[in-house]
C-alpha cells in the first residue's frame, strides 16, 4: 500500500515524550496536564488551554534507578516512566494526575513526587492523587464525580485560572470527539477483507492522540482519514487477523512484530488503544456534563480493577463482541511483564475466550519495550499465526 | 483404699506415658513421619473433586 | 538438598538420636552436679540453652522439647501440651456436629495436613520462653487454636458436600467473605442467627503457620492455569484453593473486597467463577484519608447489608450491631494498654509472633467470647509482671519493630531473632491497623466509624493510599522505643516494594538500623528460613558486631520443617 502520508512525521514524533508538538503547544502558553491512566478522564484535562499528555517512556533501555526505588518486580511501565522522570524527561509537564488505579503507577507517582523530578522552576505544577471507582455502577460515579471536581478541576482552576465550567467541559469533550470519531472512522477500515490500513499505522495514529495535544492532530487525522478512504488496499489477506487485547499497548513495536509475523491486527483492546478509548462520549442537555463525562468513563472502562460482576463479566463478552465485529481469527491477550491486574485478566480471559467462545488465543507477558525480547515474541507469534492457518485449512470451526 | 491406689497407679502410668511423648516430642515424629506422608498420598488421589476448568463461567446475572 | 539428607539418615537419626549424645550428658553432669541439679530445677541460663542442638536437621522436629526447669517444664506440659490437645478435641465435640470433622478430616487438605500437627505450631513460637511471657504468648496461641476449631466446624456443619448437597437452614443463614473483609461488617445479623466465615482464613492463612508446605499445593495449583508468579502469593493461594475444589461449601452468597491490593480485586474474579453463586463485591478505597471517599465507603457496606439481608433472610438489627461493636471497643481499650505496656516497660509478657498473629487474627475475625475469657488471663499475668516489675524478655538487647507484610511461613522468626540475637520485637505493623474505635451513639456515627475501620484492614492501613502511611514507621518507632527496624520485604508486593528504595533513603538519612528481611508471604520455597536468619545474623555480625546469644541458632538445617 502507499505510505500514509504523516505516518513517518507522527513516528518520529512519538520517539519523545517532549515532542514536537507538545513543545509548540507550551511555546504557546499552554499548560500541560499528564496523566498516567486511562482511568482519567481525557476531557477533563483538556479544558480551556490546557491539554492533556498521557505518559510514556520510549526507547527505554536501562532502567536501573527506577529499579533500585522499585524492585525488579514491579511492572515494567511503572519503572519505565520513573526512570524517565528521573532523567528529567518529563519536566515539560504543568501537572500530573494520578489515579490510585493500580498499585504501581501509583508508587510511581508517589516516587516522581518525593524525589522531585518535574515541576522545578513552576510554582504552580501540582501532583493530584485520585480515588476512582472499583465498580461500573451509579456509587461509582458519584464518587468519580466528586474526585474529578476536587483533583483536576479544581487545581486546574486555581493553579492556572482555567475555565472548568461546564461549557468549558462540554467544549472539551467536543474536540475530544472529534478525533474519537476520526479515529474510530479510520479504525473502521479494519473491519474489511481488504483493510486499508494496518494495524501498526492505525496504533501510530491512536497514540498520537494520547501523547499530544489533540486539537494540533486534528487536520493532520482528517487527510490521514481521506487519504485511508482512497486508498488501494494490499492485494493479498493476511494470514490470520489478530484481536490484541491487554494492558499499556504504547509500544508500536509490539504491533508491527505481530504483523511482520504476517498477522493483521484488526482490533486494539488495549490502553492505549481506541476500544473503548476513542468512543466518543455523548452528552445531553439533561445533566451537567461532569457527571455524564464521569459516567461514560465509569461504565466503558475495560481495565481489570473493576470488579463488579458486570464488569468482570462485561470484558469478555466486549472482547468477544469486538473479535465478532473486526472479524477476529484469534485473539492476543497480552501484558506488560509483572502487571497484576492484567496477569489474572489475561489468565481468565484467554481461557474464556478459548473455551466458551471457541477463540484461537496467545497469551502473553512482555517487556515494557518490546526490542529487549523480540527474538521470543516473534517465535510465539509466528506459531499462533500458523495455528490459525492450520486451522483455517483444516476448515476448523471457531 | 485398694481402688483409689489402683487409679493412682493408672494415673502415674499414663501422666508419664504422656510426658514421654511430650518430652522426646514423639507426637510430632509421629505425625511427621507417619500421619502427614499416608494422608498426602489420600489427598493426592482424591476422586471427585470438581475440575474447575469444565465449570462453565456463567455469564448471566446472578443476583 | 535437604529431601536427599532425609533419604540418607537411619531411622534413629529420624527419631533423634546421636552418637555420643548420651556420652556428653553423663559427662555433664559428672562435671558438675550442683549446676548440673541447679539447670535441672530452674532450666539453663540463656547463652548455655544450645536450642539449635535440640533440632533434628532438616525436619525442625525435637531430638527432646526443651527442659525449662521443673516448673516452666511441667507448665508447659499440663498446661499448654495436654490442656491444648484435650482442650481441641472439647472445641470439636462441643461444636453443632461434631463428626463432620473426620468428613472434613478426609476431603480437605488444608485440615488433615495442616491442623493436626498444632502443637508444634506452639512449640516453634514459644521457644526459649519462661515464666510470664511463656504463659502470657500461650494463652493467644489458645484463642487461635480455639477460633479455628470453631471455623472449621461451623464450615463443615453447612458444607454441602456433607449433607448430601441439600441445603441445610444452617447454610442458608451464612455468608461467606474474603478473609479480608472484617467480620465486624456482619456484627449486625449476629443476634438474628447469622454466621458468616472468612472463606480463605483457616484454608490458607493460618494453615501458612501451622504447616508451610499445605498451601505450596495451592500455589502451584493456580501457577498450572496460567497465572505468572510474580503477583502476591497470598491471593495466589487464595485463588488456588479454589482452583483445587477445596473451600467448603458453606453458604449461599459471598462477598468480596479489593483489600489488600489489585491481587485481590483479581482473586475475587477468580472466586467467582469456581464457586459460582451470588457475590457481592465490597470495595473499600484506596485514598482513604481523602474526606471525599468515605460516604462512597460507607455506601458499599449498607449494599452489603441489604445484598446480606436479600440472600439469607436474616434482617439487619442495629441493637446486634450496637452490642458487638461496643465488646469490639472494650476489646481495643485493652489491646492498647497493652501497646502502653510495650511501649514503656520492659514486663509486656507477649512474644513478637503470639502479639502479632493473634491481634491479626482476633481483628480480622470479630468479636468473639474467647477473646474476651483470654485478655482476662492476660490482663491478669501482664498486671502482675508491671506490678513486680518482672522483666519479661531479660536478654533484649535491641527493641525491634517489624515493618510491611509479615512472612506466613516463618512468623516464629521473632522467636528464634530473640533467642539468638536478643532482639526483641515489640510491635509490628499489621497489629496497628483497625485502631479505631466505633461509636455507638447514632447509626450515621456508627455506619461512618465502621467504614473507618474497614479501611483501616492489615496491610493497606499502612501500605495504600499514599506513602504518608507506610511512613509512620518513624513515629510509631519513638512511641514504642525501638531502635532497631526488621523490615520485612515482601518479593511480590507491589504495594511496599514500590516504595523500597525510599526507604532505603530514609534509613540512610536517619541513621537508623533496618535489617530487610526478604520472603515470599507464604512461599518458602522463594527465600528460605535458612536465608532469612542469615540476613539477619549478617546483620548482626558484619554491621551491629554482636556475638550470638546461643551459637548454636546461628546454622542450622530446617527447610523441611512444617
Amino acid at each position: 500500500m502507499r505510505d500514509l502520508k504523516h505516518l513517518g512525521y507522527l513516528e518520529d514524533l512519538l520517539q519523545e515524550a517532549n515532542n514536537e508538538l507538545i513543545q509548540k503547544a507550551k511555546r504557546d502558553g499552554r499548560v500541560c496536564i499528564a496523566s498516567v491512566c486511562e482511568n482519567i478522564p481525557e476531557p477533563l484535562l483538556n479544558l480551556g488551554n490546557a491539554f492533556s499528555v498521557r505518559l510514556t517512556a520510549p526507547n527505554t533501555g536501562s532502567m536501573d534507578i527506577a529499579t533500585y526505588y522499585m524492585t525488579g518486580l514491579l511492572c515494567e511501565t511503572s519503572r519505565a516512566l520513573l526512570e524517565r522522570a528521573i532523567e528529567g524527561g518529563f519536566n515539560f509537564a504543568d501537572g500530573v494526575v494520578s489515579p490510585d488505579g493500580c498499585t504501581m503507577i501509583n508508587r510511581c507517582v508517589e516516587n516522581m513526587e518525593l524525589l522531585q523530578t518535574m515541576g522545578k522552576g513552576n510554582e504552580h505544577f501540582f501532583i493530584e492523587f485520585m480515588e476512582i471507582p472499583l465498580k461500573g455502577d451509579d456509587n461509582g460515579v458519584g464518587l468519580l464525580v466528586k474526585q474529578c471536581a476536587n483533583h483536576i478541576l479544581k487545581p486546574l482552576k486555581e493553579n492556572y485560572g482555567i475555565d472548568t465550567s461546564d461549557a468549558a467541559i462540554r467544549q472539551a469533550v467536543g474536540v475530544h470527539n472529534h478525533v474519537c470519531e476520526l479515529i474510530r472512522e479510520i479504525g473502521d477500515f479494519r473491519k474489511e477483507e481488504y483493510p486499508r490500513i494496518t494495524g501498526y499505522e492505525f496504533h501510530i495514529l491512536t497514540l498520537a492522540t494520547y501523547v499530544c495535544p489533540k486539537d494540533l492532530l486534528i487536520p493532520i487525522l482528517e487527510e490521514t482519514l481521506e487519504e485511508v478512504r482512497n486508498r488501494e488496499p494490499e492485494p493479498a489477506k493476511a494470514r490470520a487477523r489478530v484481536m490484541v487485547v491487554g494492558s499499556e499497548g504504547d509500544d508500536s513495536g509490539f504491533i508491527k512484530l505481530i504483523e511482520e509475523c504476517g498477522a493483521f491486527v484488526c482490533a486494539d483492546r488495549f490502553c492505549f488503544g481506541s476500544l473503548p478509548g476513542r468512543n466518543p462520549i455523548s452528552l445531553n442537555d439533561d445533566e451537567d456534563a461532569l457527571t455524564q463525562v464521569c459516567a461514560h468513563y465509569t461504565y466503558s472502562c475495560q481495565c481489570p480493577r473493576m470488579m463488579n460482576m458486570a464488569k468482570v463479566y462485561g470484558r469478555k463478552q466486549y472482547v468477544a463482541e469486538l473479535a465478532k465485529e473486526y472479524n477476529a481469527d484469534g485473539i492476543l491477550y497480552d501484558q506488560i511483564k509483572f502487571c497484576d491486574p492484567w496477569a489474572y485478566e489475561r489468565m481468565l480471559g484467554s481461557y474464556m475466550l478459548r473455551e466458551d467462545y471457541g477463540y484461537p488465543v496467545l497469551s502473553v507477558d512482555r517487556p515494557y519495550n518490546i526490542k529487549s525480547s523480540a527474538g521470543q515474541m516473534r517465535t510465539r507469534v509466528q506459531a499462533f499465526v500458523e495455528s490459525i492457518e492450520l486451522k483455517k485449512l483444516q476448515g476448523g470451526a471457531k | 483404699m485398694k481402688l483409689i491406689f489402683k487409679i493412682l497407679k493408672i494415673f502415674c502410668i499414663v501422666y508419664s506415658v504422656l510426658f514421654a511423648v511430650f518430652y522426646f516430642d514423639l507426637d510430632g515424629k509421629l505425625l511427621y513421619y507417619v500421619y502427614e506422608p499416608l494422608m498426602c498420598k489420600h489427598y493426592d488421589n482424591i476422586e471427585g473433586r470438581r475440575n474447575i476448568i469444565d465449570v462453565p463461567y456463567d455469564m448471566e446475572e446472578k443476583y | 538438598m535437604a529431601e536427599e539428607r532425609m533419604t540418607k539418615m537411619s531411622l534413629a537419626e529420624k527419631l533423634g538420636y546421636r552418637k555420643g549424645d548420651f556420652t556428653k550428658f553423663l559427662k555433664y553432669i559428672a562435671d558438675d552436679p550442683k549446676k548440673a541439679a541447679h539447670d535441672f530445677v530452674y532450666g539453663k541460663e540463656h547463652g548455655e540453652r544450645r536450642l539449635g542442638d535440640l533440632y533434628i536437621q532438616p525436619t525442625g522436629l525435637y531430638r527432646h522439647r526443651e527442659w525449662r526447669g521443673i516448673k516452666d517444664t511441667f507448665y508447659y506440659f499440663n498446661k499448654i501440651w495436654c490442656y491444648n490437645y484435650g482442650m481441641m478435641v472439647a472445641d470439636i465435640l462441643s461444636s453443632e456436629q461434631p463428626l463432620t470433622f473426620f468428613k472434613g478430616l478426609w476431603r480437605y487438605r488444608w485440615l488433615g495436613q495442616t491442623y493436626i500437627p498444632v502443637l508444634h505450631w506452639f512449640d516453634r513460637g514459644l521457644e526459649g520462653l519462661r515464666g510470664p511471657a511463656l504463659r502470657g504468648s500461650a494463652w493467644h496461641y489458645r484463642g487461635m487454636v480455639h477460633a479455628t476449631i470453631e471455623q472449621f466446624m461451623r464450615m463443615f456443619a453447612r458444607d454441602l458436600r456433607f449433607h448430601d448437597g441439600k441445603e441445610t437452614d444452617l447454610w442458608k443463614k451464612t455468608v461467606i467473605h474474603n478473609e479480608t473483609v472484617s467480620g465486624s461488617i456482619f456484627y449486625p445479623f449476629w443476634d438474628n442467627g447469622l454466621v458468616d466465615i472468612p472463606l480463605e482464613m483457616i484454608p490458607y492463612f493460618v494453615t501458612c503457620h501451622v504447616n508451610s508446605n499445605t498451601v505450596l499445593h495451592y500455589i502451584d495449583a493456580i501457577q498450572a492455569l496460567g497465572l505468572p508468579s510474580d503477583p502476591c502469593p497470598m491471593c495466589q493461594a487464595e485463588s488456588g484453593v479454589g482452583i483445587m475444589d477445596d473451600y467448603p461449601d458453606s453458604a449461599p452468597c459471598f462477598v468480596t473486597s479489593n483489600e489488600a491490593c489489585d491481587a485481590s480485586v483479581a482473586t475475587s474474579v477468580i472466586q467467582d467463577w469456581f464457586l459460582n453463586r451470588p457475590l457481592f463485591p465490597m470495595p473499600q478505597p484506596m485514598r482513604y484519608d481523602d474526606p471525599l471517599v468515605q460516604k462512597r465507603c460507607q455506601e458499599e457496606i449498607e449494599e452489603c447489608w441489604k445484598f446480606v439481608e436479600e440472600q439469607t433472610g436474616v434482617p439487619f438489627s442495629w441493637d446486634s450491631f450496637k452490642k458487638y461493636a461496643e465488646l469490639q471497643n472494650e476489646q481495643l481499650y485493652f489491646e492498647r494498654e497493652k501497646w502502653e505496656v510495650a511501649a514503656n516497660t520492659s514486663s509486656y509478657p507477649i512474644n513478637g509472633v503470639a502479639q502479632a498473629l493473634y491481634r491479626i487474627y482476633y481483628s480480622q475475625y470479630g468479636w468473639n467470647s474467647t477473646w474476651k475469657l483470654l485478655d482476662s488471663r492476660v490482663r491478669k499475668i501482664m498486671e502482675d509482671c508491671v506490678a513486680n516489675n518482672i522483666n519479661t524478655f531479660p536478654k533484649t538487647r535491641h527493641r525491634v519493630i517489624a515493618w510491611s507484610c509479615a512472612p506466613l511461613y516463618y512468623s516464629n522468626w521473632c522467636t528464634w531473632a530473640y533467642n539468638c540475637w536478643g532482639l526483641n520485637t515489640i510491635m509490628n505493623m499489621d497489629s496497628l491497623m483497625f485502631n479505631k474505635e466505633i461509636r455507638t451513639d447514632t447509626y450515621e456515627h456508627a455506619l461512618e466509624d465502621l467504614s473507618w475501620y474497614n479501611e483501616l484492614a492489615p496491610m493497606r492501613t499502612m501500605a495504600v493510599g499514599g506513602h504518608e502511611h507506610v511512613f509512620q514507621l518513624w513515629e510509631y518507632m519513638e512511641k514504642f522505643n525501638c531502635d532497631m527496624v526488621m523490615m520485612y520485604d515482601q518479593l511480590q508486593c507491589k504495594g511496599m516494594q514500590g516504595i523500597h528504595g525510599m526507604f532505603e533513603d530514609e534509613f540512610r538519612r536517619r541513621g537508623v538500623h533496618a535489617i530487610w528481611f526478604p520472603h515470599a508471604l507464604p512461599d518458602k520455597r522463594t527465600v528460605s528460613r535458612h536465608e532469612i536468619r542469615d540476613c539477619i545474623s549478617n546483620y548482626m555480625i558484619d554491621v551491629m558486631h554482636e556475638e550470638p546469644l546461643d551459637p548454636s541458632l546461628l546454622d542450622f538445617d530446617d527447610d523441611l520443617t512444617w
